[in-house]
């Protein structure tokens, strides 16, 4: 199997078709949730279908040390490689992550201006042409959802997607009437397309809660693998 | 002196270039009455530090090389491993971080937390050594030790707690005030050999009760017993040295010490500091590999029964032979005891034992575990591990990285060529990652390593230490070639000159082989190549790989099958086989797409983030590809993957780039492809020799 087959095959088409067409340039979509679903996994598997169309990404962790990071992607690029002859295998992998930077900050203690600075570096200093950007492990605290105006600016400005997760914290009700988490609220007008994962018995639910301009999808014909947290048909 | 275990401590005293490390150390050998003079670094007085004594560190004013030396304080035996400073040198670092237990880092009051201050710590970070801080050269202009103390927390993000204040400073700097006693000590005498206490200098008083609050506050967070007397208003001394002590051990507390040691002050109060709060060996857990077991490790008690375990760290060429550097992990070594090396399993008798001093040394009828003693006249490479007969256990990896660079030396002047071969046989058994070697075509001597600065030295050592002139060539990439693809070979050497004539028909494949760089299989049937000669075939394929036909270089990650062949009853011989199995490769070789690779460099550069931007701009100016970056606000560690060829003269670029003020690490990490254009240069040159060499 080639790269391109590995695209035309993923799962994530289907996912982009319902989000006509895709994140789109200069966009933020953010994939919210309680914590353990599988929202990084999500992450990382957009991430990877763009790697193998040559796309490169910049994956911004908050959380995370960068080589717990790099396990998710070697993991993730395994498993989607596993049915191919190993040499190939490693070969498409190996040629995936060139398009990778894992890039680490500490949320307490760095502003978001210093981490655009810093992103925005990379790309002309670095240069590395980002097409996506991902944010992980990001605490939407009141004053961090202000700061979602800032990254919604960057990505337009530079013509980039952006991905983020949010992790839904504390004690419940975390969603409105209309599947809005309420820690995101504030910030809505910043973004364009949430998501939100709902465990169910046997795997894990995609709703569609806000799609830009489109009326929300809702209930998304995908779901996430229980067993790979990968997004599954 | 006590030689429990409980009163060892075996530290290494680390810092920047120019914090005055060798003159601490100077001092430390002086107030433990191991020298009876001071000398100063720089060699004011033509003699130089003690600890210093290599010529070459003595000229630069650093030190390289570790050398061990045993101290008595209070009752403690101390031995200090002089850690070498710059990160080049993996091998060497790691050795002797191996057998430190804990350590000093010397800051200085000026400078502060500087570049080197930064990998220096890491190191020790990494090899999870215990530390105490001593914010050296009060004395200066410019001295600021309670800023160095901010500095440790904010840059190097440790648990920094100051024990001491200090009683003046610049010109003024008289002494410290302790906070655990509350008292201020002044160090009298012609060398600042008695220490004198006091009462607190009535100005210093309010500060110092405000500093032992903020000190009582930090400390108590490892004791509760400590926190409930805090609360009651009643810490005792013995308290707060206990919690401090488990704050260090758990690498949770950094207790910091000041003074100048060039003006004598505040070194005593720091060697309390080094026996009261740094580790002792039994509270470290140590692991070796366990080789009956698959590699695996196991816990080494810290005991001086059972059978012994040693570690050779450090090999020297003294004025009296050579001497060997161990660490006793466990058991007891004795006069005429047994061992074996676990590497070489070559059979030793323990001759002379003894005890290093800076530049003497004391005969030692037995050491036990936690010891760091010397051995006279064995023979055997740095990093290996002796042992009790029966035992088989290791306490370093066996694996050494293969060298990526190679440089010619050629010796000036007569004798040179003895000194050369002397020198390189020493260096090549004290670090396993520099080579040496002749090469047969062009004769000359050809020295391997891991990098540039790491053959530099070594070249330097030779002038220096063998007194012997060499001119170098330019530094040379380890280049390798491999094949892309797999290929068919069916090869017939022939040759009928008169007499016995040769023939040997070679049929077969050969493929990538990702797991290592050669591998020979043998599937043959029904005898068509006598097994005889099956040996022969493998040799040829063997010499072919020497030199790859695409640009001269090695080739690596080869696999060749032989499915079937031919041979004649008269004809065919060993020989007729190596040159059937040269020509099948020579012939398969091209059809395979070969690929020229070149050793791709791990690099991790760390500097404050304001220059972030710099870094990543040189990186992807030389061919690299930016992995991570990684910002805790103050400083970002960028790691990326880099062509060994493009970092010639990185350390330069980057030094004026960022105003000094970032640093990087290398080490080699694979092979990569190199690109089309730099491939055809690679082969341009290689015809260019093939030419000169036809000509002459």
């Amino acid at each position: 199997m080639t790269n391109k087959e590995l695209v035309e095959k993923s799962p994530l088409r289907s996912f982009e078709q319902s989000l006509h067409g895709g994140l789109g340039k200069g966009n933020i979509g953010i994939l919210a949730s309680l914590k353990g679903l599988g929202k990084t996994a999500c992450l990382v598997h957009i991430a990877v279908d763009k790697l193998f169309q040559e796309k490169p990404v910049i994956h911004v962790s908050y959380s995370s040390r960068v080589d717990y990071i790099m396990t998710w992607y070697e993991d993730i690029l395994k498993e989607i490689t596993k049915d191919m002859d190993p040499g190939q295998a490693q070969e498409i992998r190996d040629e995936a992550t060139k398009h990778l930077v894992v890039m680490n900050f500490k949320q307490e203690g760095t502003k978001t201006e210093q981490v655009l600075k810093s992103l925005e570096e990379m790309i002309e200093f670095g240069k590395f042409a980002a097409d996506t950007i991902i944010v992980d492990g990001y605490h939407f605290t009141a004053a961090a959802v202000q700061d979602l105006e800032k990254f919604k600016d960057f990505a337009g400005r530079l013509g980039l997607e952006v991905w983020f997760s949010a992790s839904l914290r504390g004690e419940g009700p975390h969603f409105d009437e209309n599947g809005i988490p309420f820690i995101l609220k504030d910030g809505l007008e910043a973004i364009d397309v949430l998501i939100t994962l709902h465990s169910k018995a046997h795997f894990v639910r995609l709703d569609t809660v806000k799609d830009r301009e489109y009326p929300p999808a809702g209930e998304l014909p995908l779901k996430l693998d229980p067993r790979t947290l990968l997004i599954a048909e | 002196m006590k030689t429990d275990i409980m009163n060892m401590r075996n530290i290494g005293i680390s810092a920047h270039i120019d914090s005055g490390k060798t003159t601490l150390t100077e001092r430390i050998l002086f107030y433990c009455k191991k020298i009876h003079r001071i000398h100063e670094v720089k060699g004011k007085d033509g003699v130089g530090a003690t600890m210093d004594h290599m010529e070459l560190e003595r000229e630069r004013g650093i030190t390289i090389q570790s050398a061990a030396t045993n101290v008595a304080w209070a009752g403690y035996s101390i031995n200090i491993i002089d850690t070498p400073g710059h990160v080049d040198f993996t091998i060497e670092v790691e050795r002797s971080l191996r057998v430190l237990d804990g350590a000093v880092l010397v800051l200085c009051s000026v400078g502060g937390v500087q570049s080197q201050t930064i990998s220096v710590d890491r190191q020790l970070k990494r090899y999870n050594v215990p530390r105490i801080a001593f914010i050296n050269k009060c004395d200066r202009v410019g001295a600021n030790p309670l800023r160095v103390r901010n500095q440790l927390v904010e840059k190097l993000g440790h648990n920094a707690v100051l024990m001491q204040i200090p009683i003046g400073l610049e010109e003024e700097h008289q002494g410290v005030v302790d906070l655990v006693t509350m008292k201020a000590l002044y160090f009298d005498g012609e060398d600042g050999e008695r220490v004198r206490m006091e009462e607190i200098p009535a100005e210093l008083a309010a500060e110092a009760a405000r500093k032992r609050e903020e000190m009582l506050d930090a400390v108590s967070m490892f004791s509760d017993k400590l926190m409930e007397a805090v609360l009651e208003n009643r810490p005792t001394e013995a308290l707060i040295y206990e919690a401090v002590r488990k704050g260090v051990i758990d690498r949770q507390l950094t207790p910091v010490f000041m003074g100048s040691a060039y003006k004598n002050k505040g070194v005593q109060p720091l060697l309390d500091g080094i026996v009261r709060f740094l580790p002792n060996p039994a509270d470290v857990e140590n692991l070796a590999i366990d080789l009956d077991n698959g590699g695996g490790t196991i816990k080494l008690e810290s005991v001086p029964e059972g059978p012994a375990v040693a570690l050779a760290f450090k090999l020297e060429d003294g004025p009296y032979g050579q001497l060997t550097y161990i660490r006793i992990y466990r058991g007891k070594l004795k006069k005429g005891d047994d061992l074996q090396n676990t590497r070489s399993r070559q059979k030793i008798k323990v001759g002379r034992l003894v005890r290093m001093q800076a530049e003497s040394m004391e005969d030692i009828a037995e050491a036990s575990a936690g010891d760091i003693v010397a051995l006279f006249g064995v023979d055997c490479a740095s990093g290996d591990t002796f042992v009790s007969p029966g035992v088989s256990l290791a306490m370093t990896s066996i694996f050494v990285p293969e060298p990526v660079i190679s440089l010619a030396i050629k010796p000036v002047g007569q004798k040179a060529s003895d000194k050369i071969a002397k020198a390189l046989n020493r260096f090549v058994k004290e670090d396993p990652t520099f080579r040496a070697h002749v090469d047969p075509e062009s004769h000359q001597t050809i020295i391997q390593g891991m990098g540039e600065l790491h053959l530099d030295v070594y070249v330097e050592r030779m002038k220096r230490e063998y007194k012997v002139e060499v001119e170098t060539g330019m530094p040379q990439i380890a280049y390798r070639e491999t094949i892309s693809q797999r290929v068919e070979f069916d090869y017939t050497h022939k040759k009928q000159t008169g007499g016995a004539g040769q023939y040997g028909r070679v049929i077969g494949f050969m493929e990538p082989f990702a797991a290592g760089n050669f591998e020979f299989k043998n599937e043959v049937k029904g005898g068509h190549i006598p097994k005889d000669f099956i040996p022969a075939c493998n040799k040829g394929f063997l010499a072919a790989l020497k030199k790859g036909e695409l640009a001269g270089f090695p080739v690596i990650g080869v696999r060749v099958v032989l499915t079937d062949g031919q041979a004649h009853d008269v004809d065919s011989s060993d020989m007729a086989f190596q040159a059937a199995a040269l020509g099948a490769f020579k012939q398969a070789y091209h059809k395979s797409k070969p690929q020229v690779l070149e050793p791709i460099m791990k690099v991790s550069v760390e500097g404050p983030s304001e220059f972030a931007g710099n870094v990543f701009a040189t990186i992807s100016q030389r061919r690299g590809t930016i992995v991570s970056s990684a910002e805790n606000g103050v400083f970002t560690q960028v790691d990326a993957e880099v062509p060994l060829s493009e970092m010639f003269g990185y350390a330069t670029v980057l030094r004026s780039l960022t105003q000094g003020k970032a640093e990087f690490t290398m080490e080699f990490m694979k092979y990569g492809r190199v690109p089309a254009p730099i491939v055809e240069e690679l082969i341009a040159e290689h015809r260019k020799k093939q030419a000169e060499g036809t000509k002459s």
